[in-house]
């Protein structure tokens, strides 16, 4: 008996009213390192994925938050091309006993790819080589779950979907053999889907920090209006996946005044995203 | 004048689509707290204002009126006992006005609301008019700077971001509740007028948009202007979200008018005087927080104002 409760945490865990909840859980401190560690990088992800336990009232309520983030990620078809966009979204969740949260965003984001014009044959010349869209609409859904291991550790999991309403599109005027011609290239069908692991500390005047693995899926169908040779899309369509899989991120969670919360997180790739959200609890 | 009046009626009858029983229903003139507005609150909405619920009779809801004011504190007492008459020269076309508003009522509007009552549940409406309520918000800001209420202006501009950004574009009232508890300001173009000492002139029902006045038809007609969905093009379309709007409103107060109208022994009289006292203590209460007014602008001591000076001499 003595054996198996020193293989079990017997601890309450302090949620946001001060009730402990007394779970008896595996100590997840091993599995969330040890999952960290096997998921390779780099990796991307558009939006904050926020710390595993929800910050609505235990008996059950909203927050909202509105938040901006820098992505950027790289693609694959024939070559490599790095996307990077901007999103800025609003956020409602509806949460439970510190322990579930479902969660919808509605917002924006703009989409640049490098080198998406870039000819490689000398016959065919654009007049620049970068793919630039402003601001279209995305939505995404998402779910997340919070184990309390601690009164101050605990850990989650979480999915969500983004699907970009919209098609980004830009054209550029070019040249083949001498003769112009514009080129209009549609990213169309833009979605992703990713889930992951969440470990969270609680630490002093309720300040979180969370890190975890996560895995990801992106999609996108791309369609350039001319064929000429060099260019490295055609009016045929080319799918677009990201080329890794998994990533890394952490945060942090303070409390702000008058039921306001910042949220600081970043993202491990092979480039660093970033993000921030100011959530505020009904 | 009265090729004004038949123009601005044509005008009026132009522009809308469906009644609205109360001023409080213009686009727009959603803070324009008439009598009906006030009377007519529902428990629904009452729930989401943080008020009281459950306003079953006419006397009741004139109970809850005189509580109402006694929480408003210094201009209900200017205004305590004291009768606010206006001229009503033209009542044979206002009675008119007023029977063609609730038969527009009881045959169109209340039914409609009825069945929109039906299919949409009461959160998702109460959020729809906080949307609404949130887009007359430059109405009410021009309003609050024009009475030198820059504090309430403040204010107004602080609920209007907060709702904006975490009450998803003003769906959500966060900035009434919690611990931010930024109150909607009800400030509008006529009650401004009045604030600076313009009379009603005389009381007019108009079509659709129910009891007013001369200076109050400037909250109507302002706030048209001020108001983001009246620039909605094509106009069908605009026509289209004034009903909507309309609709929604009148779903969330279905029985307090009939409730006030059978208390009445005659609800034109009622409706009217009324209507003439809720916009002088509307008006007192704004000129408390006018930074022009407040200093000067009761004459009358207050009880406790002799006590003070005492202890002052002392």
């Amino acid at each position: 008996m003595d054996r198996k409760k020193s293989r079990w945490i017997q601890a309450p865990f302090g949620n946001r009213s001060g009730k402990y909840l007394g779970k008896r859980v595996f100590n997840p401190l091993t599995v969330a390192c040890v999952l960290c560690l096997t998921f390779s990088l780099p990796a991307f992800a558009a939006g904050l994925f926020g710390p595993p336990q929800t910050p609505s009232k235990t008996t059950g309520g909203l927050n909202t938050a509105v938040a901006y983030s820098y992505a950027e990620d790289v693609f694959k078809t024939t070559s490599d091309f790095v996307l990077k966009r901007h999103h800025i979204y609003s956020q409602a969740a509806y949460g439970k006993n510190g322990l579930w949260e479902v969660y919808g965003r509605l917002g924006v984001s703009d989409l640049k790819i490098a080198d998406a014009f870039r000819s490689m044959n000398a016959l065919t010349t654009t007049s620049r080589t970068d793919f630039e869209e402003n601001w279209k609409f995305f939505g995404t859904l998402g779910a997340k779950a919070f184990y309390p291991a601690t009164r101050f550790v605990g850990v989650g999991a979480f999915i969500q979907g983004t699907y970009h309403f919209s098609n980004y599109t830009d054209s550029v005027p070019g040249a083949y053999l001498g003769a112009p011609f514009e080129a209009d290239l549609k990213i169309k069908n833009l979605w992703d889907i990713q889930g992951g692991l969440n470990l969270q500390v609680t630490l002093p005047y309720d300040i979180k920090i969370y890190t975890g693995p996560f895995a990801y899926y992106s999609d996108a169908d791309a369609v350039l209006s001319v064929d000429r040779p060099g260019l490295s899309f055609t009016p045929q369509k080319t799918a677009l996946q990201n080329k890794s899989k998994t990533g890394a991120f952490g945060g942090v969670d303070i409390p702000l005044a008058k039921g306001f919360r910042l949220t600081l997180e970043g993202q491990v790739s092979e480039r660093l995203s970033i993000g921030a959200a100011v959530t505020y609890i009904y | 004048m009265r090729i004004f009046f038949a123009w601005l009626t044509i005008l009026f009858l132009l522009m809308g689509a469906l009644p609205a029983f109360s001023a409080q229903d213009a686009p727009g003139a959603q803070n324009e707290k008439s009598l009906s507005q006030d009377a007519l609150e529902t428990p629904a909405q009452s729930a989401a204002d943080g008020e009281p619920k459950s306003l079953k009779g006419a006397q009741e809801k004139t109970a809850n009126f005189e509580e109402e004011y006694v929480e408003e504190g210094d201009a209900d007492e200017k205004t305590q006992g004291e009768r606010v008459a206006i001229a009503d020269p033209l009542e044979p076309f206002n009675r008119a006005m007023y029977l063609f508003n609730d038969r527009l009522y009881f045959w169109l509007l209340k039914p409609a609301a009825q069945g929109y009552n039906v299919v949409v549940p009461e959160p998702a409406r109460i959020s729809i008019k906080n949307f609404f309520t949130h887009l007359a918000y430059p109405s009410r800001l021009l309003s609050l700077l024009l009475q030198a209420d820059f504090a309430g202006a403040a204010e107004e501009t602080g609920r209007f971001v907060i709702n904006t950004l975490w009450g998803i574009g003003g769906l959500l009232d966060p900035a009434a509740g919690g611990e931010l508890k930024l109150q909607r300001q009800e400030a509008d173009l006529g009650q401004t007028l009045g604030v600076y000492g313009v009379g009603h002139g005389f009381y007019i029902v108009w079509p659709i948009w129910g009891p007013s006045s001369p200076r109050d038809t400037l909250t109507i007609v302002g706030d048209t202007f001020l108001y983001p969905p009246s620039y909605i093009s094509p106009w069908y379309v605009n026509r289209g979200v004034w009903a909507f709007e309309k609709i929604n409103s009148a779903s969330l107060r279905i029985g307090d008018y009939e409730s006030l109208i059978s208390a009445a022994i005659d609800p034109y009289l009622a409706i009217r005087d009324a209507y003439a006292q809720y916009r002088a203590k509307d008006i007192n209460a704004r000129k408390t927080r006018s930074l022009l007014f407040k200093d000067h602008e009761d004459p009358t001591p207050k009880p406790g104002d002799g006590q003070k000076d005492d202890f002052l001499r002392h």
